[in-house]
């Protein structure tokens, strides 16, 4: 099995760091893969224009679960347009992964959940 | 008995790929040889456009597109070749029927009924149709096995009812329609019976008097002819009801600055270059199947579904969709792992050489109905054998056992 099935990315998918539902966030959404139909739900606690926690859940496959919880880690004590910037170059670059197209979508599911929830949240 | 080993030495992709273990064919099939020699032939000896030319390289291109229309109309058991229009598939053929019969015949208030198990190339021509006419679209659901209740049928089917459209059998369930059952049913109301029949007609004995619906729809690609070639067949008295929705040329007895008459069906249906090379090649597809035993290849087909469903049911977690009999399929299983993601599981698979579909094959109201996510389908068809399956499944365990 070549680098998609890592151990330690096995080990993520199994018990993500970062799964589960914030309570009181600032700010909560719900995301769909059309592809696959994967749902994402998304919640982000900010204060004083940082991301101080955030949480995803849903029905996810590996690639997406990676993709959620890399990201989550990686904005979390990030302020707004630090996190903005994060695009999708920069999210495959974290993951590390090497997937074909039709699997890009899995892994930037959170990425545009992130980023319309950012926008929400600043109107 | 079919010789596999035989037949898949007919099928240049098998050599330039030994590893792959192709169980995608409800998607496409892979071609035989005598197509692919077909289509180069056109090309390299008889290329010419039809019907304009009055030199003999137009002419014979000319008749060989005649004879190809001939020898669909005869391998579906039409009564003229006059009713089969060429079309570059399944997909433009149900469109044509929605624009070209649908749009110009149905009322505000008219009733349209199409399954909850269609692709969603047999629904969204509805769907627009009646959106654009006022009629009222009703969807029939259907069991667990994908058949439609008598009950079903009395609820929705009734005087108001003018078009119902179904698959002849479902490219995510497998399950057959009894096709000449519904026919009966429909026309008792005077409505008309469009059949998606893409995913039986590379499986089943199509005769469509027998059936006697009144559109019959198909592609080449899945029944080894080449792709961008498909059929509809239109009973002939309702070729008069339809108006083309496509125009230009081929398609035209004459055309003035302020007036057209059209030329008769099926031409005034094919507006524009038909496609020769595809026409003529999947009637060599007709052919090799024809060679090969459509008989053989259904009892083929019917022994890898016993062995893949009682393979399936032995592994844990695995749900199968529709029916658990054999008999009631066409050449495929949709299934799930529960706790898995079906794209994982492709993932795995695809790495071992197994060629499966996941997702949820263009039938998302289905998958709805179901309350269900995506799913796996495995699909077979003349060159594939028990060892294929038999590997599917240890696969499948190994991945199963890698995620749980």
């Amino acid at each position: 099995m070549d680098d998609l099935y890592r151990s330690e990315l096995m080990e993520v998918y199994k018990d993500p760091t970062h799964r589960g539902h914030l309570s009181n966030p600032s700010i909560a959404l719900e995301k769909q893969n059309a592809f696959c139909g994967d749902h994402l739900h998304l919640s982000l606690k900010i204060k004083n224009n940082i991301i101080e926690d955030a949480k995803f859940d849903g029905e996810m496959c590996f690639v997406s679960i990676i993709g959620a919880d890399f990201l989550i880690e990686e904005i979390i004590g990030k302020t707004i347009e630090e996190a903005k910037k994060i695009d999708q170059k920069k999210l495959l670059e974290l993951i590390d992964l090497n997937l074909t197209t039709s699997r890009i979508a899995c892994a930037t599911l959170t990425l545009k959940a992130l980023q319309e929830a950012l926008n929400k949240y600043e109107k | 008995m079919l010789n596999i080993t035989k037949i898949k030495a007919d099928f240049p992709i098998f050599k330039n790929h030994p590893e792959l273990i192709y169980l995608d064919n409800a998607a496409t099939s892979q071609k035989p040889q005598i197509v692919i020699d077909r289509i180069t032939k056109f090309y390299s000896n008889e290329n010419a456009n039809v019907h304009r030319g009055v030199y003999p390289l137009s002419e014979e291109a000319s008749e060989a597109y005649d004879e190809a229309r001939q020898k669909v109309a005869s391998f579906i058991g039409a009564r003229t070749n006059r009713e089969i229009i060429f079309t570059k598939g399944t997909t433009e053929s149900l469109n044509l029927v929605a624009q070209s019969y649908a749009l110009n015949n149905l009322k505000k208030d008219d009733e349209v009924l199409v399954t909850d198990f269609e692709h969603h190339s047999n629904f969204l021509p509805w769907q627009n149709v009646c959106q654009k006419t006022g009629a009222i679209l009703k969807i029939l659901n259907s069991d667990e096995k994908g058949f439609i209740s008598d009950e079903e049928w009395q609820k929705k089917l009734n005087k108001k009812t003018k078009i119902v459209a179904i698959a002849h059998a479902s490219n995510v369930l497998g399950t057959i329609s009894d096709i000449k059952k519904i026919a009966e049913l429909v026309h008792g109301v005077d409505a008309v019976l469009v059949v998606d029949g893409a995913q039986a007609i590379p499986h089943l004995q199509v005769d469509v008097q027998n059936l006697d619906c009144d559109f019959y729809a198909f592609s080449g690609h899945k029944m080894l002819g080449p792709m961008g070639i498909g059929v509809l067949y239109v009973k002939e008295e309702i070729l008069a009801k339809m108006v083309p929705y496509q125009l230009g040329g081929g398609m035209i007895e004459s055309v003035s600055l302020d007036d057209v008459i059209f030329a008769d069906y099926p031409e005034k249906f094919e507006a524009g270059t038909p496609n020769v090379a595809g026409a003529i090649a999947l009637t060599s597809a007709m052919d090799y199947l024809l060679a090969t035993g459509l008989e053989e290849i259904r009892k083929h087909e019917i022994l890898l579904s016993e062995f893949l469903l009682a393979g399936l049911a032995k592994i844990e977690k695995v749900r199968i969709f529709g029916s658990a009999s054999a008999n009631e399929r066409t050449g495929l299983v949709s299934f799930y792992v529960e706790g898995v993601h079906a794209h994982d599981l492709s993932d795995y698979l695809a790495k071992r050489g197994l060629a499966l579909r996941a997702g949820f094959h263009c039938a998302m109201p289905l998958h709805q109905s179901r309350a269900c996510g995506a799913t796996l389908r495995a699909s077979y068809y003349l060159y594939n054998s028990e060892k294929d399956l038999e590997f599917l499944l240890t696969s499948l365990e190994e991945a199963i056992s890698y995620y749980g």
